[in-house]
C-alpha cells in the first residue's frame, strides 16, 4: 500500500511537471508572437489557438497532484470540529465522491476523444487536431480517480496514519 | 416539482455538502451534474460531459490565470519582497510607526506583482517580521499590518481573484483591471493612515527607526527598479490596449522568471516548486471553474436568476439596503471560506440580483463598481476571525506572538477598510473614473 501511494505522488509530479513545462512554453511562445509583431510586424500566426488547447493539457495535468496535495479548498469550520472518526467519515465521503466523478468524466472523455477524432474537428487557423488534448484529460481524470479511491481505501485500511 | 422548487432543493443541498467539508468544486460538480440530470434527463448530460471539460480548460482568455500565478510564484523566489520593503524603509522607517508602514507600503508593491494575498503576506513577512521585532514594535501592530498588507494584492491588479470575478459575471478584464487602480491606491493610503492613527495613541507600539541617508535611498531605489519596470509593462501593457491580459500576464510570468533567474535564485530545483505550487492553485481554480459551469446550466435552466432578478427589482426595497445585504453575506462567508470558491459559488445568485436594482449606472460600470466593492468586502474576510487566513500565515511566520494579538491587531485595518467601502459605495466615479477615461 505504501508502495503504491508513493507511485500516485510521483506519478502526479510528472504530470504536474509536464503541465508546468507546457505553460512555460506556451508563454515563451506568446512572449515571442509580441515580439514579432513589435520588431517585425509578424506575430505567430495562431497562436491563441495553441494557448488555448495548451492550456487545457496543461490544467488537465495539474489536477492529480492538486488533489493529493489536497490543493481542493473546503469549508473546514463545522466539521474540524467533531470527533476525529467523524472527520475521517466525511473524508472517506468526499474521495469517493470525488472519485466517482473522476471516473465519469475519464469515461465520458473518451467519448468525447473518439467523436472528435472521428469528426476530424480542427482548429480555426491553424487547423490542427484538436483530439489533440483528449488523451491528457482521460489519462489525468483516471489518475484522478483511482487517487481519490486509494485515499478512500486507505483512510478505511489505516485510521491512524491519517 | 417547479423548476424554482428544484433550484432550491439544489442551493440547500449544495450548502449541506459544503457544511460536511466536500471540497466546493466536488459540491458544486454534484449538484450541477444531478440538477442538470434531473431538469434534461441523463442523454443530454452524459453527451455534455464528453467535452465539457476540454472546453472549459481550453479558453485563452482563462490562460491568464495559470500565468499570473507562475509569474507570482517567480516573484516570490526572487527575492524581490526584501528589496521593496528595503526601500519602503528607507523611505518611511524614520516616522513613528514607520517600519509598520513601511511593511504595508511593501505589500501593496509586492501585491502588484504577484496577485495572491496568501502569499503577499506570506512573503512579506519572512522579510519584514524580523526587522519590526528589531525596532521593538509592538506584536499586535506587527501582525496587524502585515496580515491586513497582504490583502492588498487582491485589489491592485493583476489579481487573480479579479480576475475570477470578471470570468463569472463576465465583465472585461482589462477594464476590471482599470477599475481596481484607485481603490487599491485608496486601501493602502488608508492602512497607512491607519498605522499613523494607531501610533499617534500608542506612541510605544511603533518606534521610530534608523533614518537613511539619501545615498541609501538612491541604493534602494536602484534595487527595485527591475520590478517597477516589469509592473509598468505589464500593467501599463494591458490598460494601454498594447497587450491583451494574456499577453500581458506571459510577459509577466517571464520578466519574473527572467528577473528570479539572473539574482541567481531559480535553479532547476527552484523552477521544479514553483511549478508545482501554481499547478496546485491552477488546478483548484479550473476545477471549480468546471464545478460553476455545470451549477449555471442547472441554474440557467430553473430560470431562477430571472426569478430572483424580478424579485429584487419588484420588493420596493431601497437598491442601496440591498446591496449592504448583500455585502454582509460575503462579510460572513468570508470568515468562513476561501475567496475564490466564494466568489464564484454566490456571483451567479447575486449578481442577477444586482443587475434587477437601478444604481442608475449602465449595466458595465455596474459590474466593475459591485465587484470592486465586493473584493474589498471578501478580503476583509481573509482577516476576519475565526478562519482569517492570511493571520493564520502571518502567525506562522511569528510564532511568539499569540493569534489574539493580531486579530486585534487587523481592528483599525478593518475599520479603514469600511471607511473605504463607504466611500466607494457613495462615490462610484473614484472606481469608474479611470477606465472611463481610458476608453
Amino acid at each position: 500500500m505504501k508502495g503504491f501511494s508513493k507511485q500516485l505522488h510521483k506519478l502526479s509530479s510528472v504530470f504536474a511537471i509536464a503541465g508546468g513545462t507546457t505553460l512555460i512554453i506556451l508563454i515563451t511562445l506568446v512572449v515571442t508572437s509580441i515580439i514579432g509583431r513589435a520588431v517585425f510586424s509578424r506575430p505567430v500566426p495562431g497562436d491563441f489557438e495553441i494557448v488555448a488547447v495548451g492550456t487545457a493539457i496543461s490544467v488537465f495535468l495539474f489536477l492529480p497532484y492538486c488533489y493529493l496535495q489536497r490543493g481542493n479548498v473546503a469549508v473546514d469550520i463545522f466539521i474540524s470540529r467533531m470527533p476525529s472518526w467523524v472527520q475521517r467519515a466525511m473524508d472517506i465521503l468526499a474521495a469517493v465522491l470525488f472519485g466517482f466523478i473522476a471516473g465519469l468524466f475519464a469515461w465520458r472523455t473518451v467519448y468525447g476523444f473518439s467523436d472528435t477524432f472521428n469528426n476530424e474537428d480542427i482548429s480555426m487557423i491553424l487547423g490542427f487536431p484538436l483530439w489533440l488534448a483528449y488523451p491528457f484529460g482521460i489519462a489525468s481524470f483516471m489518475l484522478l480517480s483511482v487517487s481519490c479511491f486509494y485515499t478512500a481505501i486507505a483512510a478505511l485500511r489505516e485510521p491512524d496514519n491519517e | 416539482m417547479s423548476s424554482v422548487q428544484l433550484a432550491l432543493i439544489g442551493l440547500a443541498a449544495l450548502i449541506g455538502l459544503l457544511v460536511i467539508r466536500i471540497p466546493v468544486a466536488i459540491a458544486m460538480l454534484t449538484v450541477g451534474i444531478f440538477g442538470y440530470v434531473a431538469l434534461s434527463g441523463f442523454d443530454p448530460v452524459l453527451d455534455y460531459m464528453k467535452t465539457a471539460a476540454f472546453w472549459q480548460f481550453a479558453s485563452y482568455e482563462f490562460s491568464v490565470i495559470p500565468m499570473f500565478l507562475l509569474m507570482g510564484e517567480f516573484a516570490s523566489r526572487s527575492g524581490l519582497s526584501r528589496s521593496l520593503f528595503g526601500a519602503a524603509n528607507v523611505f518611511l522607517g524614520h516616522r513613528r510607526g514607520g517600519v509598520a508602514m513601511a511593511a504595508v507600503g511593501g505589500c501593496g508593491a509586492f501585491g502588484a506583482i504577484c496577485g495572491s494575498s496568501l502569499a503577499t503576506a506570506g512573503t512579506m513577512a519572512r522579510v519584514a517580521i524580523p526587522e519590526l521585532e528589531r525596532y521593538r514594535y509592538s506584536g499586535s501592530l506587527a501582525t496587524g499590518a502585515l496580515a491586513a498588507g497582504g490583502t492588498l494584492g487582491i485589489l491592485i491588479p493583476p489579481s487573480v481573484a479579479l480576475i475570477i470575478y470578471a470570468i463569472a459575471v463576465q465583465a472585461n478584464i482589462v477594464q476590471m483591471f482599470q477599475a481596481a487602480l484607485i481603490p487599491g491606491i485608496l486601501g493602502l493610503v488608508g492602512y497607512l493612515a491607519a498605522i499613523s492613527i494607531w501610533v499617534h495613541f500608542f506612541p510605544e507600539s511603533g518606534p521610530v527607526g534608523a533614518r537613511a541617508s539619501t545615498a541609501e535611498r538612491l541604493q534602494a531605489l536602484i534595487e527595485t527598479w527591475p520590478t517597477i519596470l516589469l509592473f509598468v509593462v505589464v500593467i501599463g501593457g494591458i490598460y494601454f490596449g498594447i497587450f491583451d491580459p494574456t499577453e500581458g500576464a506571459a510577459v509577466g510570468a517571464f520578466g519574473a522568471g527572467v528577473l528570479a533567474f539572473w539574482k541567481g535564485r531559480l535553479d532547476l530545483g527552484g523552477l521544479v516548486s514553483c511549478i508545482k505550487d501554481a499547478a496546485k492553485i491552477t488546478g483548484m481554480i479550473f476545477l471549480i471553474l468546471l464545478g460553476a459551469g455545470f451549477l449555471n446550466i442547472f441554474m440557467a435552466l430553473t430560470g431562477v436568476a430571472d426569478q430572483l432578478s424580478q424579485l429584487a427589482a419588484n420588493s420596493g426595497l431601497n437598491p442601496y439596503l440591498i446591496l449592504i445585504l448583500l455585502l454582509l453575506v460575503y462579510l460572513l462567508l468570508g470568515c468562513l471560506m476561501d475567496s475564490l470558491a466564494m466568489i464564484f459559488l454566490t456571483i451567479p445568485i447575486f449578481w442577477p440580483i444586482m443587475a434587477g436594482l437601478d444604481f442608475g449606472m449602465p449595466e458595465a460600470d455596474l459590474k466593475m463598481w459591485f465587484g470592486i466593492v465586493t473584493l474589498i468586502v471578501v478580503e476583509a474576510g481573509l482577516i476576519t476571525p475565526p478562519v482569517g487566513i492570511n493571520v493564520l500565515i502571518i502567525n506562522h511566520h511569528a510564532p511568539n506572538v499569540p493569534m489574539r494579538d493580531t486579530f486585534r491587531g487587523v481592528t483599525p485595518f478593518l475599520l479603514s477598510g469600511l471607511v473605504r467601502v463607504a466611500l466607494l459605495i457613495l462615490i462610484p466615479p473614484i472606481t469608474l473614473f479611470l477606465p472611463h477615461l481610458l476608453l
